[in-house]
């Protein structure tokens, strides 16, 4: 503030006068630009088609070499793996997995892992991974590869995956033949979703660092593993549906807090499988939905594009990982899950593949990894795919939510540059003491929901999170109705805010762009129309600013997913179902938060609640009434300067009322 | 009067119209010149770039070392610069064998191979070093390229190269300029009779442009703003074999003997243009022989000209006496030489003898 501030700089500079009276036109126009910016990345112009830049992986310069005995070794496995399954209705056959992996020669281990589940007084759960590792013949053991398969019992809720783990197993028996190895395989079976292995990759890289055998994370022990391979350079998470009748092979990428692997690692996958035949892609669900429905009503290519722009965005802007790849992102592991849907109609013979075809893919895949010299490093690791053979890079979608962030500074300036010009009283402290009071707010719901007081309440993690959160809540709207700033603070506040909220809209988009992006678009027209200075009793804003209550949106938000996923419901059950629904994700945000090192829950409670409360103080604008005459003497000394205008028609209004 | 006029003119027109026409010269200094006049032969093989997916540059090289070596060049005379390992590459399928092809007909690698400059050993500054002959003290004699005033060496260069220059490894490159100076300063220490300078890289004739020196003979696998290409993939290890013009300069250089009269003239001609794609580049300005009249064994093969002589020749020195006077009368400067003995035995002696 030293040069804004600085008494022999003339603030009364002519041009900044005369722009500070078109402060929300400018910002409005820049923050277009953003948007318009962003729209136009969907056509061709704009985005540039994928290409590999790591020469080592040379992609498809092998044949496969593995037959279609390993494939019957698949089905073979599968039929024996279904007997177990009988028997294991909810819990995974530990000791059949180990027994063929030792079986096919590989070094296997088994992982156990607890997880002390910190709500409704404190739960533990078991948990165990079996892996197999494949040596390398010829060098020592410093590098790995990961070829991972979720298991889930029969009981689970998701989609059965079960051919994933013969399927593995199946690759594996191929690869242990092969003395070309040059880095390590691991073979990995994971239980428990992502909690399996999120608890393996804790095991794998820290295990060893803590002398007393607990785990760093106090909710997760993951324990230490018996052995290791290495650094690992990238990983492979095969979900398989079906063995003999596969349609498409949907790529996910989205890992944790909407980290992507390197691009060259999608491209290589991509061009693998098109080298098989296999029909894949990013989204590849959507799109052949997308196929059925085109049929019967075209929409032109650019809605296309940005439709699978915004998408891609949405899925990335949770923060949360979209198959057990995610979680290898935080510890710079390159990775993906390539799941293979079945066939849902079995008339429609067309395009068939079989799990022949995905083993070959793997094979190429897993020989352009082993050729790796180094990480991943050459390509992109921040960019938006549109088509599965086009993107755009970070260097093209960054202005646009820097031009969104442009306008919040560029009207802080202006602002301030006329309230150092109207000669206010400026009371720091008193703003100083009220945002570090609305920042506690969002601290305390950051620390609450796990202090032992709390735990230990007979409730369950969604009432819990949700009570805390909604009570903070109350007493950040309560707060400008109690808590009445001094002359002049209100306008002090609004510079505040928008330098804060225009910093940690930097910062998110710089973590994870999805979210700081949708979190511009939708609150920087609302920033931008805020001005204290002007606010009426009966005003809109304050109800759109509580309307974008964090709480409200993420209602808001699972309200409209509850409504696509249930429209046979009744609106009362929706409103019943989504309120429960919303509670859940805030917990699940938590647990997330604690577990995996997910921040979306952070990232709300520490920045978006007190910019919240912040602004819904703006909105409401409450002065103290004794002070109004001060304050009016103060805008009639300006009128008579003639310096602000906008200052002379706020007081003629006020005058009028 | 007229005549003598009519003479000089016509000596003068004749000169004009055959100025490179040696014919007017004498026959025995043009055949004298043409013939080759080395007395060894030295080869100095550079593979400059390391990684697996360069698996070709390595087997590059090696054909180029084998047919040297097939043809005569001895182990001691061949100084062989391979940048990585990629025969005991642990992701190579065939441990300990390097091939020139996807059929495994030729195992470039061999049984024998001798790698005189290794992995990072193989440095721009190791390679001026040895042509220069200015190596560090201490090294070994296998990796000095001892040639004289009268060696024929043949330097091959491959790897990924640009306009300019030669990278070396995944760091340092060698520039078409610190090339030339280097090899001037061969030619000023009288280290090479002739020089063959052969490079498959892209761009590769941008490397002999600069040169100055004489009596060196240059090709180049393609011109400035070309790239060289490989020749075909193996698709059983993943990697692109070996590049185009080295595998049809192995595929004529296998149809080699040692006592073959293929010259190099022959050689220039291995690979066309529809068979390599690139444009092979020569450079000849500074060689004052005739390549069609040069053996190819001058510089892959170790043939020294010799000559058969049925007539009685005296093998007795010129000046014999005086030679013998002259060393006999230069006396030798009394000296003794003093041998400290090289450990300390006698304390040892005496603490046996103590201890006994």
């Amino acid at each position: 503030m030293g040069l804004l501030s600085d008494p022999s700089l003339p603030t009364q500079n002519k041009f900044v006068v005369s722009l500070a009276k078109h402060v929300r036109k400018l910002c409005y126009a820049i923050y277009l630009l953003g948007v318009v910016w962003f729209c136009c990345l969907a056509l061709p112009e704009f985005n540039h088609s994928t290409y590999l830049s790591e020469n080592a992986l040379s992609p498809g310069l092998v044949y496969p070499e593995i037959r279609i005995d390993a494939h019957r070794l698949a089905v073979q496995l599968l039929e024996e793996l279904q007997r177990e399954r009988q028997d294991h209705r909810s819990t995974t056959p530990h000791a059949w997995i180990a027994a063929k992996f030792r079986e096919l020669g590989l070094e296997t281990h088994i992982h156990n892992y607890t997880l002390r589940y910190p709500f409704g007084g404190g739960k533990e759960f078991h948990g165990k991974n079996v892996y197999g590792i494949l040596r390398a013949p010829r060098i020592g053991s410093t590098e790995g590869v990961v070829f991972s398969a979720p298991y889930r019992a029969p009981s689970s809720v998701h989609v059965d995956l079960a051919p994933s783990v013969p399927l593995l197993m199946a690759f594996a028996d191929f690869a242990r033949r092969k003395n070309y190895w040059a880095k390590d395989l691991i073979f990995l079976v994971t239980e428990q979703e992502q909690l399996g292995m999120q608890a393996w990759l804790e095991a794998y890289h820290e295990g060893d660092r803590s002398d007393d055998g607990l785990s760093a994370n106090k909710y997760l022990w993951a324990g230490n593993l018996p052995a290791r391979a290495g650094s690992l350079q990238a990983a492979l998470n095969i979900e398989v549906q079906d063995l003999s009748d596969i349609e498409y092979v949907d790529v996910k990428i989205e890992g944790l807090n909407g980290k992507l692997p390197n691009l060259d690692m999608f491209n290589l996958v991509q061009r693998i499988m098109a080298k098989e035949g296999l029909t894949s892609g990013y989204k590849q669900a959507h799109k052949q939905q997308l196929l059925k429905k085109r049929r019967r009503q075209s929409s032109s290519n650019y809605e296309l594009n940005l439709q699978r722009m915004v998408t891609m965005l949405l899925s990335q802007s949770s923060g949360v990982p979209t198959g057990n790849h995610g979680l290898f992102h935080r510890y710079r592991i390159d990775a993906l899950t390539i799941t293979a849907s079945k066939r849902q109609q079995s008339h429609h013979k067309s395009n068939s593949n079989s799990a022949a075809a995905l083993l070959k893919a793997i094979e190429g895949i897993a020989r352009s990894l082993n050729n790796l010299l180094e990480r991943f490093h050459q390509s992109f690791f921040f960019y938006v795919i549109i088509n599965n053979d086009r993107y755009i890079s970070i260097g093209d979608y960054m202005p646009a939510l820097m031009a969104m962030v442009a306008s919040i500074f560029i009207k802080a300036y202006l602002t301030w540059s006329s309230l150092a010009s109207a000669g206010k009283p400026t009371p720091y402290g008193s703003v100083m003491i009220y945002l570090t009071a609305s920042l506690m707010i969002g601290y305390l719901g950051n620390v609450l929901p796990l202090q032992p007081y709390f735990l230990e309440l007979p409730l369950s993690a969604a009432p819990l999170t949700t009570c805390t959160v909604a009570s903070l809540t109350i007493i950040g709207i309560v707060m400008p109705f109690v808590v009445i700033l001094p002359p002049g603070g209100l306008e002090l506040l609004h510079i505040a805010l928008l330098l804060i909220y225009g910093c940690s809209l930097i910062v998110i988009g710089l973590l994870n762009f999805a979210l700081g992006f949708f979190v511009g678009l939708v609150t920087v027209p609302l920033i931008i129309a805020l001005n204290p200075i002007e606010q009426q009793k009966t005003n809109p804003l304050s109800f759109i600013t509580f309307l974008l209550n964090p709480l409200i949106v993420i209602y808001g938000i699972v309200l409209v997913m509850t409504f696509y996923q249930f429209p046979e419901l009744s609106i009362q059950n929706i409103l019943l179902r989504a309120a429960s629904a919303s509670m859940d994700a805030s917990a699940f945000a938590l647990i997330d938060s604690v577990i995996y090192g997910n921040w979306l829950y952070f990232a709300v409670c520490t920045a978006f609640l007190p910019l919240w409360i912040v602004t819904w103080s703006l909105a409401l604008s409450k002065r103290r009434l004794i002070f109004r005459h001060i304050d009016e003497d103060m805008e009639d000394l300006d009128e008579i300067d003639g310096l602000l205008e906008e200052d002379a028609a706020d007081q003629n209004k006020l005058k009028t009322n | 009067m007229y005549i003598k006029l009519l003479c000089v003119l016509l000596y003068v027109g004749s000169c004009l119209a055959n100025v490179d026409d040696t014919s007017v010269l004498p026959e025995g200094f043009v055949d004298a010149t043409q013939r080759s006049t080395h007395t060894n032969n030295w080869a100095v093989l550079v593979d400059a770039s390391r990684f697996w997916f360069n698996y070709r540059h390595v087997a590059n090289v090696l054909s180029i070392y084998r047919s040297v070596k097939r043809l005569g060049i001895p182990d001691s005379q061949i100084i062989l610069m391979i940048a990585d390992d990629m025969a005991c590459n642990p992701r190579n399928p065939r441990p300990g064998q390097v091939y020139n092809n996807a059929n495994q007909h030729l195992n470039v690698y061999g049984d024998d191979v001798e790698v005189d400059y290794r992995g990072y050993e193989v440095t721009v500054e190791n390679f001026v070093r040895l042509l220069t002959g200015r190596t560090q003290n201490g090294t070994a004699r296998s990796k000095k390229l001892l040639s004289e005033a009268g060696s024929n060496v043949l330097i091959y260069l491959t790897g990924h190269g640009g306009d300019g220059f030669l990278k070396f490894q995944d760091s340092e490159e060698i520039t078409s300029q610190e090339l030339a100076d280097g090899i001037q300063q061969m030619w000023e220490k009288k280290r090479y009779n002739e020089l063959f300078f052969m490079v498959d890289t892209c761009q590769a004739a941008s490397l002999y442009e600069k040169f100055t020196s004489p009596n060196v003979l240059a090709v180049a696998s393609s011109l400035v703003g070309e790239d060289s290409l490989s020749h075909h993939v193996d698709p059983s290890i993943g990697v692109y074999m070996i590049d185009r013009y080295t595998f049809y300069a192995l595929e004529f250089l296998e149809k080699v003997q040692p006592f073959s009269k293929r010259t190099i003239g022959d050689f220039l001609q291995v690979c066309p243009k529809r068979v390599c794609i690139s444009t092979v580049g020569v450079r000849k300005d500074l060689y004052r022989r005739d390549p069609n009249k040069v053996l190819i064994t001058d510089f892959f093969g170790a043939i020294r000209p010799t000559r058969v002589s049925t007539d009685r020749i005296n093998v007795t020195l010129a000046n014999e006496d005086d030679f013998i006077v002259s060393t006999a009368a230069s006396k030798k400067p009394s000296f003794r030489i003093i041998i400290e003995p090289q450990f300390p035995t006698k304390f040892f002696q005496l603490k046996k003898l103590r201890s006994m």
